[in-house]
Protein backbone atom coordinates (compact mmCIF):
# COMPACT_ATOMS: atom_id res chain seq x y z
CA UNK A 1 0.00 0.00 0.00
CA UNK A 2 1.39 3.28 -1.02
CA UNK A 3 1.59 6.52 1.35
CA UNK A 4 -1.50 8.05 -0.36
CA UNK A 5 -3.25 5.33 0.18
CA UNK A 6 -3.01 6.20 4.46
CA UNK A 7 -3.56 9.59 3.74
CA UNK A 8 -6.95 9.98 4.47
CA UNK A 9 -6.99 7.09 7.60
CA UNK A 10 -4.24 9.34 9.04
CA UNK A 11 -6.64 12.04 9.04
CA UNK A 12 -9.11 10.04 10.50
CA UNK A 13 -6.21 8.75 12.91
CA UNK A 14 -5.37 12.36 14.30
CA UNK A 15 -9.50 12.87 14.68
CA UNK A 16 -10.04 9.82 17.27
CA UNK A 17 -11.97 8.22 14.26
CA UNK A 18 -10.15 5.08 13.26
CA UNK A 19 -11.74 1.55 14.19
CA UNK A 20 -10.22 0.06 16.97
CA UNK A 21 -9.06 -2.46 14.52
CA UNK A 22 -6.74 -0.26 12.49
CA UNK A 23 -5.97 1.93 15.08
CA UNK A 24 -2.30 -0.61 15.50
CA UNK A 25 -1.84 -0.73 11.23
CA UNK A 26 -1.44 2.90 11.63
CA UNK A 27 0.41 3.65 14.01
CA UNK A 28 2.63 0.92 12.84
CA UNK A 29 3.20 2.46 9.47
CA UNK A 30 3.73 5.88 11.04
CA UNK A 31 6.89 4.88 12.98
CA UNK A 32 7.88 3.88 9.34
CA UNK A 33 7.50 6.38 6.96
CA UNK A 34 8.99 10.00 7.90
CA UNK A 35 6.83 11.22 5.46
CA UNK A 36 3.68 10.02 6.97
CA UNK A 37 4.75 11.43 10.05
CA UNK A 38 5.36 14.90 8.59
CA UNK A 39 2.17 14.78 7.17
CA UNK A 40 0.69 13.74 10.61
CA UNK A 41 2.04 16.51 12.29
CA UNK A 42 1.16 18.90 9.83
CA UNK A 43 -2.87 17.40 10.03
CA UNK A 44 -3.10 18.28 13.80
CA UNK A 45 -1.57 21.60 13.34
CA UNK A 46 -4.46 22.28 10.69
CA UNK A 47 -7.11 21.11 13.55
CA UNK A 48 -5.86 23.03 16.00
CA UNK A 49 -5.66 26.57 14.14
CA UNK A 50 -9.53 25.83 13.55
CA UNK A 51 -10.13 25.50 17.03
CA UNK A 52 -7.91 28.53 17.94
CA UNK A 53 -10.07 30.80 15.54
CA UNK A 54 -12.67 32.69 17.53
CA UNK A 55 -14.99 35.33 17.48
CA UNK A 56 -15.30 38.42 19.42
CA UNK A 57 -18.15 37.59 21.42
CA UNK A 58 -20.24 41.25 21.72
CA UNK A 59 -21.05 42.78 25.20
CA UNK A 60 -24.46 43.40 24.40
CA UNK A 61 -25.26 40.28 22.02
CA UNK A 62 -27.54 38.83 24.75
CA UNK A 63 -29.64 41.68 25.68
CA UNK A 64 -29.99 42.22 21.85
CA UNK A 65 -31.08 38.70 21.44
CA UNK A 66 -33.45 38.95 24.63
CA UNK A 67 -35.06 42.24 23.13
CA UNK A 68 -35.75 40.64 19.90
CA UNK A 69 -36.70 37.69 21.11
CA UNK A 70 -39.42 39.46 23.59
CA UNK A 71 -40.66 41.77 21.21
CA UNK A 72 -41.91 38.14 18.56
CA UNK A 73 -43.10 37.08 22.33
CA UNK A 74 -40.40 33.90 22.24
CA UNK A 75 -39.32 34.63 25.91
CA UNK A 76 -41.39 35.35 29.11
CA UNK A 77 -40.89 38.87 29.86
CA UNK A 78 -38.58 38.73 33.08
CA UNK A 79 -40.72 41.08 35.89
CA UNK A 80 -37.98 43.89 37.48
CA UNK A 81 -37.95 44.15 40.91
CA UNK A 82 -39.55 47.63 40.94
CA UNK A 83 -42.77 45.59 39.88
CA UNK A 84 -42.58 43.24 41.68
CA UNK A 85 -42.12 45.45 44.91
CA UNK A 86 -45.43 47.18 43.76
CA UNK A 87 -47.46 43.93 43.43
CA UNK A 88 -46.34 42.60 46.92
CA UNK A 89 -46.71 46.19 48.63
CA UNK A 90 -50.06 47.12 47.09
CA UNK A 91 -52.27 45.29 49.64
CA UNK A 92 -50.47 47.18 52.77
CA UNK A 93 -50.18 50.68 51.11
CA UNK A 94 -53.85 50.67 50.17
CA UNK A 95 -54.45 49.41 53.83
CA UNK A 96 -52.03 52.11 54.81
CA UNK A 97 -53.96 54.82 53.03
CA UNK A 98 -57.27 54.21 54.36
CA UNK A 99 -56.53 54.19 57.61
CA UNK A 100 -54.55 57.72 56.70
CA UNK A 101 -57.28 58.72 55.34
CA UNK A 102 -59.97 57.51 57.93
CA UNK A 103 -57.45 59.14 60.60
CA UNK A 104 -57.79 62.67 58.85
CA UNK A 105 -61.09 62.42 58.56
CA UNK A 106 -62.34 61.36 61.83
CA UNK A 107 -59.74 63.95 63.02
CA UNK A 108 -61.81 66.76 61.65
CA UNK A 109 -64.91 65.33 62.87
CA UNK A 110 -63.85 64.79 66.58
CA UNK A 111 -62.85 68.94 65.98
CA UNK A 112 -66.51 69.69 65.25
CA UNK A 113 -67.59 67.77 67.86
CA UNK A 114 -65.10 68.54 70.24
CA UNK A 115 -65.17 72.45 69.81
CA UNK A 116 -68.71 73.06 71.85
CA UNK A 117 -67.83 71.07 74.41
CA UNK A 118 -64.62 73.25 75.25
CA UNK A 119 -61.93 71.46 73.85
CA UNK A 120 -61.02 74.67 72.47
CA UNK A 121 -63.21 77.65 73.38
CA UNK A 122 -62.85 80.02 71.53
CA UNK A 123 -63.84 78.38 68.14
CA UNK A 124 -66.78 76.72 70.52
CA UNK A 125 -67.71 80.14 71.13
CA UNK A 126 -67.55 81.94 68.23
CA UNK A 127 -68.78 79.57 65.01
CA UNK A 128 -72.23 79.29 66.03
CA UNK A 129 -72.23 83.40 66.30
CA UNK A 130 -70.92 83.50 62.50
CA UNK A 131 -73.03 80.56 61.44
CA UNK A 132 -75.91 82.81 63.08
CA UNK A 133 -75.09 86.02 61.24
CA UNK A 134 -73.80 85.14 58.01
CA UNK A 135 -76.31 82.59 57.21
CA UNK A 136 -79.53 83.03 59.19
CA UNK A 137 -82.14 80.64 58.77
CA UNK A 138 -85.38 81.73 58.36
CA UNK A 139 -86.73 78.37 59.80
CA UNK A 140 -85.69 79.09 62.97
CA UNK A 141 -87.44 81.91 64.64
CA UNK A 142 -87.38 83.09 68.00
CA UNK A 143 -84.52 84.24 70.35
CA UNK A 144 -82.35 87.37 69.89
CA UNK A 145 -82.06 86.38 65.85
CA UNK A 146 -85.21 86.58 65.19
CA UNK A 147 -85.75 87.85 61.65
CA UNK A 148 -88.44 90.59 61.03
CA UNK A 149 -90.37 89.71 57.63
CA UNK A 150 -88.15 91.84 55.41
CA UNK A 151 -85.18 90.69 56.55
CA UNK A 152 -87.04 86.98 56.13
CA UNK A 153 -87.13 88.15 52.46
CA UNK A 154 -83.96 89.12 51.79
CA UNK A 155 -82.68 85.40 52.74
CA UNK A 156 -85.14 84.01 50.28
CA UNK A 157 -83.52 86.34 47.87
CA UNK A 158 -79.79 85.10 48.77
CA UNK A 159 -80.64 81.71 48.81
CA UNK A 160 -81.82 82.28 45.06
CA UNK A 161 -79.13 83.93 44.20
CA UNK A 162 -76.74 80.57 45.58
CA UNK A 163 -78.18 78.63 43.31
CA UNK A 164 -79.19 80.33 39.77
CA UNK A 165 -80.98 77.26 38.44
CA UNK A 166 -83.58 78.00 40.94
CA UNK A 167 -84.45 81.19 39.93
CA UNK A 168 -87.18 82.06 37.20
CA UNK A 169 -87.26 85.54 35.95
CA UNK A 170 -91.50 85.99 36.27
CA UNK A 171 -91.35 89.66 35.27
CA UNK A 172 -92.85 90.43 38.92
CA UNK A 173 -89.33 91.99 40.08
CA UNK A 174 -86.99 93.85 38.79
CA UNK A 175 -83.27 93.74 39.95
CA UNK A 176 -83.42 96.10 41.91
CA UNK A 177 -86.36 94.56 44.15
CA UNK A 178 -84.49 91.69 44.46
CA UNK A 179 -81.68 93.67 46.25
CA UNK A 180 -83.42 96.02 47.93
CA UNK A 181 -86.18 94.90 49.64
CA UNK A 182 -89.59 96.81 49.66
CA UNK A 183 -89.41 99.23 52.54
CA UNK A 184 -85.55 99.21 53.30
CA UNK A 185 -85.52 102.70 51.52
CA UNK A 186 -88.09 104.37 53.43
CA UNK A 187 -86.15 103.96 56.66
CA UNK B 1 -27.65 19.37 36.52
CA UNK B 2 -30.09 19.03 33.39
CA UNK B 3 -29.32 18.11 30.03
CA UNK B 4 -29.97 20.25 27.22
CA UNK B 5 -32.99 18.48 26.48
CA UNK B 6 -35.07 18.94 29.54
CA UNK B 7 -34.44 22.83 29.18
CA UNK B 8 -35.91 22.36 26.02
CA UNK B 9 -38.75 20.64 27.55
CA UNK B 10 -38.74 23.67 29.88
CA UNK B 11 -38.40 26.38 27.68
CA UNK B 12 -41.30 24.81 25.47
CA UNK B 13 -43.42 25.53 28.49
CA UNK B 14 -42.78 28.80 28.86
CA UNK B 15 -39.68 28.66 31.28
CA UNK B 16 -37.18 31.53 30.56
CA UNK B 17 -34.69 30.56 32.72
CA UNK B 18 -34.68 27.63 30.49
CA UNK B 19 -33.67 28.98 27.29
CA UNK B 20 -31.22 32.08 29.41
CA UNK B 21 -29.36 28.09 30.38
CA UNK B 22 -29.32 26.96 27.09
CA UNK B 23 -28.28 30.21 25.69
CA UNK B 24 -25.37 30.68 28.22
CA UNK B 25 -24.29 26.66 27.16
CA UNK B 26 -24.28 27.84 23.60
CA UNK B 27 -24.31 31.08 22.53
CA UNK B 28 -20.15 31.08 22.48
CA UNK B 29 -19.97 27.79 20.70
CA UNK B 30 -22.77 29.16 18.64
CA UNK B 31 -20.85 33.00 17.74
CA UNK B 32 -17.37 30.47 16.92
CA UNK B 33 -19.38 28.50 14.48
CA UNK B 34 -20.78 31.15 12.75
CA UNK B 35 -17.46 32.95 12.67
CA UNK B 36 -15.85 30.05 10.96
CA UNK B 37 -18.51 29.40 8.34
CA UNK B 38 -18.71 32.88 7.57
CA UNK B 39 -15.17 34.40 8.15
CA UNK B 40 -16.90 37.66 9.36
CA UNK B 41 -17.10 39.15 12.54
CA UNK B 42 -20.18 41.35 12.24
CA UNK B 43 -21.77 38.50 9.99
CA UNK B 44 -20.98 35.85 12.27
CA UNK B 45 -23.28 38.51 14.80
CA UNK B 46 -25.82 38.63 12.60
CA UNK B 47 -25.96 35.17 11.89
CA UNK B 48 -25.62 33.58 15.72
CA UNK B 49 -28.94 35.82 16.61
CA UNK B 50 -30.60 34.47 13.90
CA UNK B 51 -29.94 31.13 14.85
CA UNK B 52 -30.69 31.33 18.64
CA UNK B 53 -34.25 33.24 17.05
CA UNK B 54 -34.71 30.14 14.91
CA UNK B 55 -34.34 27.50 17.42
CA UNK B 56 -37.13 29.49 19.44
CA UNK B 57 -39.53 29.71 17.18
CA UNK B 58 -39.00 26.27 16.15
CA UNK B 59 -38.82 25.09 19.72
CA UNK B 60 -42.56 23.49 18.91
CA UNK B 61 -41.39 21.58 16.18
CA UNK B 62 -38.02 20.19 18.04
CA UNK B 63 -38.59 16.52 18.61
CA UNK B 64 -37.87 15.55 22.13
CA UNK B 65 -35.71 11.91 20.86
CA UNK B 66 -33.64 14.28 18.58
CA UNK B 67 -30.21 15.29 20.33
CA UNK B 68 -30.15 19.24 21.28
CA UNK B 69 -27.15 19.67 19.63
CA UNK B 70 -27.41 18.26 16.36
CA UNK B 71 -30.61 19.71 16.07
CA UNK B 72 -28.63 23.14 17.05
CA UNK B 73 -26.21 23.00 14.42
CA UNK B 74 -28.50 21.92 11.57
CA UNK B 75 -30.18 25.35 12.19
CA UNK B 76 -27.25 27.05 12.58
CA UNK B 77 -25.84 25.58 9.32
CA UNK B 78 -28.18 26.36 7.43
CA UNK B 79 -28.61 29.86 9.00
CA UNK B 80 -24.89 30.67 8.14
CA UNK B 81 -25.42 29.11 4.44
CA UNK B 82 -27.63 31.87 3.86
CA UNK B 83 -25.64 34.74 5.17
CA UNK B 84 -22.66 33.11 2.72
CA UNK B 85 -25.22 32.86 0.07
CA UNK B 86 -26.08 36.38 0.48
CA UNK B 87 -22.64 37.78 0.74
CA UNK B 88 -21.70 36.14 -2.41
CA UNK B 89 -24.76 37.83 -4.11
CA UNK B 90 -23.84 40.91 -2.88
CA UNK B 91 -20.45 40.68 -4.07
CA UNK B 92 -19.13 41.58 -0.57
CA UNK B 93 -16.28 38.97 -0.57
CA UNK B 94 -13.02 40.29 1.47
CA UNK B 95 -10.02 40.98 -1.34
CA UNK B 96 -7.16 40.13 -0.88
CA UNK B 97 -4.87 42.63 -1.59
CA UNK B 98 -1.32 43.00 -3.51
CA UNK B 99 1.51 42.57 -1.23
CA UNK B 100 -0.03 39.82 1.39
CA UNK B 101 1.86 37.28 -0.66
CA UNK B 102 5.05 36.33 -1.31
CA UNK B 103 7.11 37.35 -4.33
CA UNK B 104 6.99 33.69 -5.02
CA UNK B 105 2.99 33.85 -4.63
CA UNK B 106 3.37 31.56 -1.16
CA UNK B 107 2.23 33.64 1.71
CA UNK B 108 4.05 36.34 2.83
CA UNK B 109 3.59 35.42 6.82
CA UNK B 110 5.93 32.23 8.17
CA UNK B 111 6.62 30.84 11.15
CA UNK B 112 10.25 29.90 11.61
CA UNK B 113 12.66 28.32 14.59
CA UNK B 114 11.26 25.27 16.63
CA UNK B 115 8.16 26.65 17.11
CA UNK B 116 6.74 25.90 13.49
CA UNK B 117 7.46 22.36 13.81
CA UNK B 118 5.66 22.07 16.67
CA UNK B 119 1.61 22.32 16.06
CA UNK B 120 1.23 22.39 19.98
CA UNK B 121 3.96 25.57 20.23
CA UNK B 122 2.72 27.01 17.09
CA UNK B 123 2.64 30.42 17.35
CA UNK B 124 -0.90 31.84 17.33
CA UNK B 125 -1.57 35.77 16.31
CA UNK B 126 -4.70 37.70 14.92
CA UNK B 127 -2.37 37.70 11.43
CA UNK B 128 -1.87 34.05 11.61
CA UNK B 129 -5.92 33.60 12.49
CA UNK B 130 -6.83 35.80 9.75
CA UNK B 131 -4.80 33.79 7.17
CA UNK B 132 -6.54 30.55 8.33
CA UNK B 133 -9.71 32.16 8.21
CA UNK B 134 -9.10 33.53 4.82
CA UNK B 135 -8.22 29.92 3.99
CA UNK B 136 -11.14 28.35 5.52
CA UNK B 137 -13.24 30.60 3.28
CA UNK B 138 -11.79 29.50 0.34
CA UNK B 139 -12.67 25.95 1.01
CA UNK B 140 -16.22 25.00 -0.49
CA UNK B 141 -18.58 24.73 1.65
CA UNK B 142 -19.48 20.94 1.87
CA UNK B 143 -15.72 20.27 3.18
CA UNK B 144 -16.11 23.48 5.17
CA UNK B 145 -18.98 22.38 7.48
CA UNK B 146 -17.68 19.00 8.25
CA UNK B 147 -14.23 19.92 8.99
CA UNK B 148 -15.54 22.64 11.25
CA UNK B 149 -18.21 20.96 12.98
CA UNK B 150 -15.84 18.17 13.57
CA UNK B 151 -12.59 19.79 15.04
CA UNK B 152 -13.87 23.11 15.55
CA UNK B 153 -17.42 22.11 17.57
CA UNK B 154 -15.46 18.98 18.58
CA UNK B 155 -18.46 17.11 16.79
CA UNK B 156 -17.99 13.25 16.39
CA UNK B 157 -18.23 11.69 12.93
CA UNK B 158 -21.35 10.48 14.03
CA UNK B 159 -22.86 13.45 14.92
CA UNK B 160 -21.69 15.70 12.28
CA UNK B 161 -23.26 13.39 9.76
CA UNK B 162 -26.47 13.40 11.21
CA UNK B 163 -25.72 17.83 11.10
CA UNK B 164 -25.29 17.41 7.44
CA UNK B 165 -27.14 14.73 6.79
CA UNK B 166 -24.66 12.16 5.17
CA UNK B 167 -22.97 9.16 5.85
CA UNK B 168 -20.06 8.71 8.27
CA UNK B 169 -17.95 7.51 5.38
CA UNK B 170 -18.51 10.72 3.49
CA UNK B 171 -17.54 13.09 6.47
CA UNK B 172 -14.31 11.60 6.83
CA UNK B 173 -13.78 12.18 2.84
CA UNK B 174 -14.97 15.49 3.17
CA UNK B 175 -12.67 16.15 6.58
CA UNK B 176 -9.71 14.70 4.60
CA UNK B 177 -10.44 16.84 1.57
CA UNK B 178 -10.14 19.95 3.29
CA UNK B 179 -7.54 19.18 5.47
CA UNK B 180 -5.36 18.86 1.90
CA UNK B 181 -6.60 21.86 0.75
CA UNK B 182 -5.78 24.00 3.80
CA UNK B 183 -2.12 22.72 3.92
CA UNK B 184 -1.57 23.46 0.97
CA UNK B 185 -3.08 27.15 1.19
CA UNK B 186 -1.14 27.50 4.29
CA UNK B 187 2.17 25.43 3.71
CA UNK B 188 4.23 28.82 4.91
CA UNK B 189 2.51 28.48 8.33
CA UNK B 190 2.92 24.75 8.64
CA UNK B 191 5.12 22.84 10.18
Amino acid sequence: MECRDWNERISAYVDGETPAGEVRLVEEHLKGCAACRALELRMRAVALCVSRTEADVPLLFREKLFARMESEDLLAKRRSLFAYSLRWAAIPLAAAAALAFFLLTSTERGGDRQAPSGGNPQVAQRAPANETTTRPSPAAPGGAGELTSEEREIVAHLDVLEDPSAFEDTGEFDEIEIFVPAGSGKG
Amino acid sequence: MRTDEDLMELYRKGSRDAFEELFARHHRKVIHFAYRMTGDQARAEEAAQEIFLRIARAAFTWQPTAKFSTWMYTIARRTTLNYIRDEKEEGNKVPVLPGEEGPDGSPALQLSGPAALNPEEMAWSAEVQERFVEALQSLPESCRSAFVLNRGDGLSYEETAAVLGITIQAVKSRIFRAREMLMESLSGLLP
